[in-house]
């Protein structure tokens, strides 16, 4: 049934104010899960707690897998990420200096390509990653994959890109669909859920864009000032009072 | 007096290679892997002071000398690497500006193992035939050649983009689990076992080892040389030192014809010029000559 992330007591505040207080979760029991909630709820903290990209007070995050529990909290970023844990990030992000192929060879390398006396491989290395490249090219519709990626929209799929390229076992999304085009939303969680599929990946979805949320996710969970007020169907936490006073009943109606 | 001139501009010629492997090399740290080495001075120095004392103090064999030298660059530098990998880039810059300065004032105040401003004396050649100085010159020029080779191919390889990767966005690049802090510090590593390695070459060149060979103005040469060739390409540092030190240290003083009461004015305007030609070059093109040049509208 695929790793899930078990979540116990976490706690994390800035300067005196508790951001995220979770006393109890468990993540992507199911395929496609996703993370909503208002502005400053604490979710892209949540996700970067998981991701080790910043350390909790106190409490654990623990990844199951094969009946096995891996202690991560602690870890560092990259070795989580190895393990399988990756987001894609909510603000753009990108290497300046790559281009958009070099960035996607950037996530194919693993260890044993990447070392200071590999001077050689790079005709094999790049034949053998050229199929896979070819492929997220066409599917991202990257016009040149030997430019750098210029607009914000080929940034965030390239971000999104990247990280699918690494197979993880746990994909987080904080904001997919922010600077994309919306005719490619679409496409883009299309192919997600392809790849979910495929390898066997796990999803967990934040995203503002609700109709997207109801339509792709098979459970939800609802976070807000911090903590997780509740988690269901798509249609439970649709209909919920309590989700339609704090969330939508502002501006998402 | 031919003989002179050739040996005068053998010398002069080896030291001219010496800085372009140290900009090379500065050129992997810096201009790849983005790691603020401002301490160039301090591993050339410790590998040509470590090499002169080995092999003229403690008498080891001339080989073993080299090997040892280059191993003690080495291991100060994995200890520097492991205190400065994951600090910011002013950290990193004044740490390895101190552990620089540390040298140089090690070298003049600990007498007992390197004669201080008296002068260490003298370090020869491997071969001490007629044609040491000029076999020194060329196994200088191979192992530079070799290191830029090396930095012309490394960056077309997943190590090079890594480290690339690492530069421009760090946490990115290790959320895409790439462990940044152990390739930084290996990197750094080979460079600096490098820088000194190099030094374990120069030593015979200058023959007296003095302190005031091994002044910050070796690490700021390398540095400017690196900028106005062009940090980011593997050819930056030939061509910077072939524009700035070939030209002083070689060109003027081989062939233009100085009154010696003018001697001293020369180093004067030699620092001016190199002093407009930075600014010139981060005003007009930051990523130096071989880089390319400033886009309109950008930063
Ligand atoms: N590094 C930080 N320092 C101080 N406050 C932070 C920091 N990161 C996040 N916060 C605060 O934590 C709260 C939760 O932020 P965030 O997790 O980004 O919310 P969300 O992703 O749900 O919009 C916000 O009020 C934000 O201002
Ligand atoms: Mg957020």
């Amino acid at each position: 049934m695929g790793d899930t992330i078990e979540v116990n007591g976490l706690r994390k505040s800035y300067g005196g104010r508790v951001v995220n207080e979770i006393p109890r979760l468990t993540l992507s029991e199911h395929r496609i899960e996703g993370l909503i909630g208002p502005n400053g709820a604490g979710k892209t903290t949540l996700m970067s707690l998981i991701t080790g990209r910043i350390r909790p007070d106190t409490g654990s995050v623990r990844l199951l897998r094969d009946g096995a529990a891996i202690e991560i909290t602690g870890m560092s970023l990259n070795r989580v990420a190895r393990l399988g844990v990756v987001r894609t990030n909510q603000k753009i992000q990108d290497f300046e200096s790559l281009t958009i192929e070099d960035s996607m060879l950037l996530s194919l390398a693993t260890d044993r390509d990447e070392g200071p006396g590999r001077l050689f491989g790079e005709r094999d290395f790049r034949e053998r990653c050229d199929p896979i490249i070819a492929d997220y090219v066409a599917a991202m519709k990257f016009a040149d994959r030997s430019a750098h990626a210029l607009s914000a929209g080929e940034k965030k799929l390239l971000d999104i890109v990247r990280c699918l390229l690494l197979e993880p076992k746990i994909l987080l999304m904080d904001e997919p669909t922010v600077g994309l085009p919306t005719e490619q939303t679409d496409e883009v969680m299309a192919l997600v859920s392809r790849v979910a599929e495929r390898q066997d990946m796990k999803v967990v979805i934040i995203e503002h864009d609700l109709d997207l949320i109801w339509k792709v996710c098979e459970h939800v969970h609802f976070m807000a000032d911090g903590q997780i007020l509740l988690h269901g169907t798509p249609e439970e936490v649709r209909t919920n009072r309590l989700v339609r006073d704090k969330y939508m009943g502002e501006s998402h109606a | 007096m031919f003989d002179l001139l050739t040996s005068y501009t053998l010398f002069s010629l080896s030291t001219v290679m010496g800085f372009v492997a140290l900009a090379t090399l500065l050129h992997l740290q810096f201009g790849l892997a983005g790691i603020v080495n401002f301490g160039v001075v301090g591993f050339w120095g410790l590998g040509m002071y470590a090499f002169g004392v080995l092999l003229i103090q403690f008498e080891v064999p001339y080989p073993l000398a080299m090997l040892l030298a280059v191993a003690i660059v080495a291991a100060v530098s994995l200890l520097i690497g492991w205190v400065i990998v994951d600090l910011n880039d002013q950290a990193v810059l004044v740490a390895t500006l101190a552990f620089g300065t540390i040298v140089t004032s090690l070298v003049t105040t600990e007498k007992w193992l390197t004669e201080g401003v008296v002068g260490l004396g003298s370090v020869p050649y491997p071969v001490e035939t007629g044609d040491g100085a000029l076999w020194q010159f060329v196994v200088l020029t191979a192992v530079t050649a070799a290191i830029v080779i090396y930095a012309a191919r490394i960056a077309k390889t997943p190590y090079g983009r890594l480290l690339a990767a690492k530069r421009d966005n760090e946490p990115l690049a290790r959320g895409l689990g790439k462990n940044t802090s152990r390739h930084k510090l290996t990197i750094f590593v080979i460079t600096c076992a490098l820088m000194g390695f190099v030094g374990t070459l120069s030593a015979p060149v200058h023959r007296f080892l003095t302190p005031d060979l091994i002044g910050p103005g070796v690490t700021f040469s390398a540095w400017i040389a690196l900028i106005v060739g062009g940090k980011r390409h593997p050819l930056g540092g030939v061509l910077g030192v072939a524009l700035t030190i070939f030209v002083f240290d070689f060109v003027i003083e081989t062939y233009v014809p100085v009154p010696s009461e003018h001697a001293a004015t020369v180093t004067v305007i030699k620092t001016i010029v190199y002093g407009v030609t930075l600014i010139v070059a981060l005003m007009f093109r930051p990523l130096g000559l071989l880089g390319p040049g400033r886009k309109r509208g950008s930063r």
